[in-house]
């Protein structure tokens, strides 16, 4: 197993060094057509160069199969969102609504009830940010696999201080909401595809995309949860809100 | 170094001096000091040890390079750079890369620093696109960093002005928007979801808000000297390394993809002065 999972990745080094030399310099190439990019509209205009104009390495494989080309392809959810945040326009019911019912379709909850997994493994997921970085230096999931990079964006532990803020606070996310099933089932939810319930949000759809697996995202939950996670330790949040 | 520390600081106050009747050319850190007097920001504000240590930017020293590298007689022509026109004419420095990317008439496109330097490697001094001179972009000791630090520091504390004069300007500048906020890949990601907000933290770092130009003018002000890397770093670095972050692929520099992020991201610090060279963490 582990033999045949590092095959993908030999190729995509031997892949990367083939084709750095030349072609990772545009400037010789042919000048851009006046007429033509003034004739589109800048949506049109956008993926003409990335695409069109190979304004992207398209051709490098990507770690979870396929290539570069695919992970520039936008799907709905994508394309919509971006749109919405180009025009600084609020999001309006319909497209929230569409979205959230995109996401509904996309989440495959686990078979029988959902248990919660373990949350020292959850700890190690939230705190890596390895994962599915490519071009000049490509993240290779046979030496480390990928992680959630919770952290990048939210409070956890209350004693961990290097965290952002570009999520709210999850510090204290078990104590305060309980292990009902019903919990369960809607932290699942918001790791698999957090557009379901905040449409448009800059939260990865985990799930949806793949970048964690089934176990990782219940030991992820088991690290908000678990009442022995250091998640649930601080009562500094608590004691504020009282 | 005390010595080499003196003549810089004549160079410079010879370079000012020379430089009067374009009064807004200052020192970065001078730049940087009124930025934040005139402004809140926790971005502006993140890193006091940067502040402090911005006269003794190592990037300077890069400038300096730059310079003497800029007038050198070199290449299979043997010829300066002094005839390339960076947009004000020929052998114009002064000014010119708060006004890039901008339409160049000699090849019919919108180009950025980088790209034009590679054009009058190649065209007048005769380097090939292969030679080292050109084809190494990156590190405080390429040639390219080199000029780049150099041409950029006879910028700073001027207002970043990117003509949007010619039509392809304003395509390039609006397909460059689309691309900010365009998610794609496996983490759904775009520019735009680190660089709307004010005052929010990825893990420890302040992130700058492309809606606060004040701000912005430090987050595009490059080549800046990246602490944590010990290299004077480019705008192709910095683009480089945000879609690494953001796992979608490698943008190729000098394509019309790079400049059209380019002309977008420079007219969102319309206005602001430019800080250059910058110190980063």
């Amino acid at each position: 197993m582990t033999r045949n999972r590092k095959l993908p990745l030999l190729a995509l080094i031997a892949g990367a060094s083939l084709c750095a030399a030349p072609s990772l310099f545009a400037a010789e190439r042919p000048s851009s057509p006046v007429a033509a990019y003034t004739a589109m509209s800048p949506e049109e205009l956008a993926d003409y160069l990335i695409f069109e104009m190979e304004g992207f390495d398209l051709h490098a494989p990507t770690q979870e199969g396929g290539t570069a080309r695919d992970r520039l392809e936008q799907d709905r959810t994508q394309k919509v969102c971006s749109a919405i945040a180009r025009s600084g326009a609020a999001l309006d019911r319909p497209t929230a609504a569409k979205i959230s019912a995109l996401a509904e379709e996309s989440i495959q909850l686990p078979e029988g009830d959902i248990a919660l997994g373990d949350w020292k493994k959850g700890e190690q997921i939230a705190r890596s940010g390895y994962g599915y970085r490519m071009g000049h230096r490509v993240d290779d999931h046979t030496g480390e696999p990928p992680g959630g990079n919770c952290y990048a964006c939210h409070q956890l532990d209350p004693n961990e201080t290097a965290h952002g803020t570009v999520g709210p606070s999850l510090a204290g996310y078990g104590r305060l909401r309980g292990t009902s099933d019903a919990m369960l089932k809607h932290t699942y939810q918001i790791i698999y595809n957090a557009h379901l319930f905040f449409p448009c949000t800059t939260m990865p759809r985990f799930g949806h995309n793949g970048t964690l697996t089934q176990e990782q995202i219940r030991d992820v939950m088991a690290y908000l949860l678990d009442p022995e996670s250091p998640v649930n330790q601080e009562t500094e949040q608590t004691a504020q809100a009282d | 170094m005390r010595i080499k520390n003196a003549v810089r600081a004549a160079g410079i106050a010879a370079f000012l001096s020379m430089a009067s009747h374009a009064a807004q050319v200052q020192p970065p850190e001078d730049v940087l000091g009124e930025l934040i007097e005139r402004n809140s920001s926790d971005y502006l504000t993140q890193s006091e040890q940067n502040i402090m240590m911005m006269p003794d930017n190592p990037a300077l020293w890069t400038a300096d390079e730059g310079e003497a590298l800029f007038r050198e007689e070199r290449g299979p022509n043997n010829t300066s750079l002094e005839t390339c026109d960076l947009g004000k004419g020929p052998g114009v420095v002064e000014g010119v890369y708060v006004e890039l990317p901008r339409y160049f008439e000699d090849t019919g496109r919108v180009m950025d620093l980088e790209s034009r330097l590679v054009y009058c490697m190649t065209s007048i001094q005769g380097f090939s696109p292969e030679d080292p001179e050109v084809k190494t972009r990156h590190g405080s000791d390429s040639d390219m960093m080199k000029l780049q630090t150099f041409i950029a520091s006879r910028s700073s504390g001027l207002p970043w002005n990117p003509p949007m004069d010619h039509p392809l300007e304003k395509a390039m500048r609006d397909a460059g928007e689309v691309m900010f906020y365009r998610r794609a890949g496996t983490s759904d990601f775009s520019c735009a979801t680190c660089h709307t907000n004010t005052s929010k933290r990825i893990r420890a770092s302040v992130l700058p808000n492309i809606n606060e130009p004040h701000e912005w003018t430090k987050a595009i002000s490059w080549p800046a000297f990246r602490v944590g890397q010990q290299n004077v770093r480019s705008s192709t670095h910095r683009i480089r390394g945000c879609y690494w972050q953001m796992r979608q692929p490698q943008i190729i520099p000098g394509s019309d993809a790079a400049i059209a992020l380019m002309s977008y991201w420079t007219d969102a610090a319309r206005g602001q002065p430019a800080i250059l060279p910058d110190k980063k963490r």
